[in-house]
Order: structure tokens, then sequence, then C-alpha cells
């Protein structure tokens, strides 16, 4: 028996997008922290939702 | 492989899955198999200092490779590469056992391992939470083969299961409820994301972890799901990985759970006696400690773990087990101050223990299959058992009788007011739950070395050793 409505289907395609789409974003964030070490602690310290926010829309 | 063979050869059946190698028992002494498959990562693990790094911060299990000429290493199959023989660990937990915390420690030291793990040119292939046991106080990796060989421009393979096994019950337990670690015990692969992502508060979409590694998530497993993927590689780059890793990690950070409630931090202010008491509770436990010497002791219904602490000190392993995921939380924060080592609290229901689960119920043991104990405290609980719990005597006495060979165990008459709280709202159904009752019950399956009655209280404990 099983316990999900769709047993055949592989919810790996979707892991797998969904990181490359997230990583890619956070990838950005890593370089921009890395080219102005400066800002570093600026853009290292996530207190709230919306720093990771402004953080990816740079 | 069928059933028997796999317990003929030795083969552990927690390690099936894994076509890098397997565990296996002799003699009492476990030993991993490194297959030829994975002759090339193993090497990199030990050559690139991976392997020294790890161990020296305790993320990893140490471990020594066996001669090739010993006998274990030529009762290895054709398959084999080589033989290793890693540090035991003292007592198997599971994640549906750990306090918040434990669990978060967890999950932190998977992501301090593959950072760096990617700084040496190597990646977790796993990031199961059944990979993790507590070593000498310490979350640590126990399974050597988690690790292959990092290609730059590929995703981390184990992301999905990070995400399940960790980032979403840590989550469910901070931001909704600090039960629902239990599903774990339902779903052995982890919190499903879509079950996770429905349970979750609305408010947990404004925080950009949650959102992108649960919700997103998610929601991409559903719309993806059957649709081929057509090239997993080179979509990556290093960069992406870290800022993955490091997103991963503030996240969790992020996630506490402090539990409410008059119950934490004051256990033993609502008990019904005093200091002395207490006290004399202490000497006695330390003396029959001392004299039974047990390599390996049980705390059953252990609270904070004051007792289980005074077995400790002289000198066993104890387990501190306990139904409540507060008082399990604080001894595990205590333990971390005191850099105890041989203490590990785990959230236990003794009414409903932990069962065997996952494939042909042998990938995780039992309770019970996990022992026996040399020693079991049983310290102010038999009243919830027999009373609460409506299990009586005798097949009280069976089952401490199974799960330890000594037994101290403190009986709670009728008459205490902690008893009497029990039977205020229900019928007294129990008239042998008298000393007289409670004794003869044990003494079909125990030899009573010493009953003492504690002082300033009408409690009496004692100290029995198996028939």
């Amino acid at each position: 028996m099983h316990f999900t409505p769709l047993p055949y289907l592989d919810p790996g395609s979707g892991s797998f997008l969904i990181q490359l789409l997230i990583a890619a974003l956070l990838g950005l964030g890593v370089a921009v922290r890395a080219s102005w070490s400066k800002i570093k602690g600026w853009f290292g310290i996530k207190p709230k939702a919306d720093d990771d926010d402004d953080e990816l829309s740079e | 492989m069928t059933m028997t063979n796999y317990l003929n050869s030795g083969q552990l059946p927690a390690s099936f899955r894994d076509p890098s190698g397997f565990l296996f028992s002799r003699d009492g002494v476990l030993y991993r198999q490194v297959n030829q498959a994975y002759e090339r990562e193993y090497a990199r693990l030990m050559e690139s200092g991976l392997y020294e790094k790890l161990v020296k911060a305790r993320l990893l299990i140490p471990h020594v490779e066996l001669d090739p000429s010993s006998a274990e290493s030529e009762a290895a199959g054709t398959t084999a590469h080589k033989v290793i023989q890693p540090e035991r660990v003292a007592f198997i937990s599971y994640p549906y056992e750990w306090s918040f915390s434990q669990l978060k420690d967890a999950a932190l030291t998977t992501l301090s391992i593959q950072k760096r793990a990617l700084k040496l040119g190597m990646s977790l292939k796993d990031a199961s939470a059944y990979n993790i046991q507590f070593v000498r106080g310490k979350a640590t990796l126990i399974d050597t083969l988690s690790f292959e060989i990092y290609k730059e421009g590929e995703p981390w393979v184990a992301y999905r299961q990070f995400c399940q096994h960790f980032l979403a019950p840590l989550a469910l337990m901070a931001l909704k409820d600090v039960r629902l670690n239990q599903l774990l015990r339902v779903y052995i692969d982890g919190v499903p994301l879509d079950l996770a992502s429905g349970l979750l508060p609305a408010k947990t979409r404004l925080n950009f972890g949650l959102l992108t590694h649960i919700h997103l998530h998610a929601g991409a497993q559903k719309k993806y799901s059957g649709q081929e993927v057509k090239s997993r590689s080179g979509t990556m780059n290093r960069q992406a990985m870290i800022g993955l890793i490091d997103n991963l990690e503030a996240t969790i950070r992020k996630l506490t759970w402090t539990p409410q409630g008059t119950e934490w931090g004051n256990y033993y202010d609502i008990t019904n006696y005093s200091d002395a008491a207490f006290q004399h509770k202490k000497e006695l436990v330390r003396d029959w400690s001392m004299r039974v010497r047990p390599a390996l002791a049980w705390d059953l219904g252990a609270n904070n773990g004051v007792f289980s602490r005074v077995v400790s000190e002289a000198g066993s392993y104890v387990v501190s087990f306990d139904v409540d995921p507060a008082a399990v939380e604080q001894n595990h924060r205590q333990l971390k101050g005191e850099k105890a080592e041989n203490l590990l609290p785990l959230l236990l229901d003794l009414t409903n223990p932990s069962p065997a689960i996952g494939w042909a119920n042998l990938e995780r043991e039992s309770f019970g299959s996990r022992g026996p104990a040399d020693l079991v405290l049983a310290l102010a609980v038999i009243h919830h058992l027999a009373i609460s719990n409506n299990v009586p005597l005798p097949q009280l006495a069976d089952f401490f009788a199974q799960t330890g060979k000594w037994l101290v165990i403190e009986f709670v008459h009728k008459e205490d007011s902690q008893v009497k709280k029990l039977l205020a709202s229900r019928e007294d159904i129990f008239p042998t739950y008298t000393r007289e009752g409670f004794e003869a019950a044990f003494k079909e399956k125990f030899i009573v070395h010493e009953a003492v009655n504690v002082r300033e209280s009408e409690r009496v404990l004692y100290l029995m050793e198996t028939r």
C-alpha cells in the first residue's frame, strides 16, 4: 500500500532543478561577499528574511 | 541475499543499500568492508588529509585499517578492497529519539563536514540522519564511505535528503510543534517536503531559507515529478555550491526551540520529597553503581538526568531516557556545558518504545534489541507504568528482567501524593499495587539484594539481579 497519491513519480527532478535555481542565487551572494570584503559582514549577517531578499536582489 | 543470509554472514542489514561497502560483525566486533568499487574515493579521503582533519575535529569516526592477511580481511568477499574497523559507538540512537538540539547538532555536523570536504575536493553523497551518532557526546559521522569525489558543476546529490532528514523536521519542531520529530519514526527517509510545507505556519514563507528549501522545493517536486531532467551536470559551480551549504547552515542556526511552561528547569522542585530523601537516593544509587560496575546503564524515566550523572560518574556509559522532550533537551544542553562524554540523553516513551523499522523491519533496531543493559535504573517510574498505563506488576517484572541484568527500582506506594494524583480521576482497579504485591511479582524474576526505605519518605529503593 502506498501512502503517497503519486507512487510512480520521482521527486528527484524537482529537487534537482530547484537546487540549481536556489544555488545560482546564493552563489551570486557568495560572489558579492567575496568581491566587496568591506561590506562582507553586512551581507554575511542575515537576521531577517528581508535581508536575505536584499542580498539576493543585488 | 535473503534475510537469514545477512544474519549468517554477519553482514548488518543497516547498510545493505550502499554499493561502496557494508558493515559486518564478527565475534562481537564491528567491521566495515570497503568495496573495490570505492577504492578511488577511499584513497582520496585518506590521502587528501580530509580524514585526518575530520577525525581531529571529531566530526568523523576514527578507524583502523586491518592487515590484509587478518582473518577478518580474508573472510571478506572478492569485492573487497579493504576492511576497516571503526571505533565502537557505545549506543546507537535514531533521530526520532533525539531532542531538538541533538538533531540540530547532527545537521550542523553534516554541513560542517560538507564544507570541509568541498575544500579538499570531496562531497557527501549521503546526508542521512542515521549516519550521525553521538560519539563521546558529540554528533559524529559514522559512515566512512559517505564521500564522493567532487566534480565542479555537479549539484549536491544529498540536497533533498538533507532537507528531508534535517531541515524539515527541525523547522517543524521549532515553528510548529516539537513532537513532530516523531514523523521521522514513520518516514524513514525523512519528512516528505510536501507534508512539511503543508504543516508549517504560513509565516515561514517569509523566511528565505524555509521558503526556498522547503516550500518552493516541495512545489518543484510536484511540478516536475515524472519529468526527466536531461543533463545533470555542468550547471552548478563551486560558488553556488558554497552559497547553498552556507544558506542551509544559516537557516538551521536560526531555528531554535526553548521549552515553555513550568517544567523547564525545575523538575525536582515539583517532586514531593525532601532534600534529605533526594540525597539518600543519590547515595544509594552511587553505592550500588560502584558495586555493580555496569559498562552500560539505562536510566528509564531519567528526567533531566540527575541520577544518570551519578551512575556515569561511577564509570558507566549511561543512556538517559525520558518521554518529555523538554527534559531530554535540558539534559543534552547541560551535557554540552559539562563536556561529559559517557552520557546520552534520548527521547523514549516506555509505554510505546521505539520499534524496529525499515526494510524487513531490520534497518533500525527496536529499543529492546539494543539491550540488554548491565544496569537499569527505574526511579519514580513504576507508578506511571502500573497505574497510568495499567500494566500488571508481573508484566512489569518481565519487562525489566528482559531489559537489564541488574535493576535499581523505586517503589512508590499508593498513599504517595504523586500516586494519589494519578488515582484522583479514576477508579482504583489496582488491588495488588502494594509493596507486598510488588515484591511478590518481582521476586519471580529477580533476586532482591537490597531493599532500603528512603530517608524522610515512604518510598523504597531496591537493588535486584535477574534470576
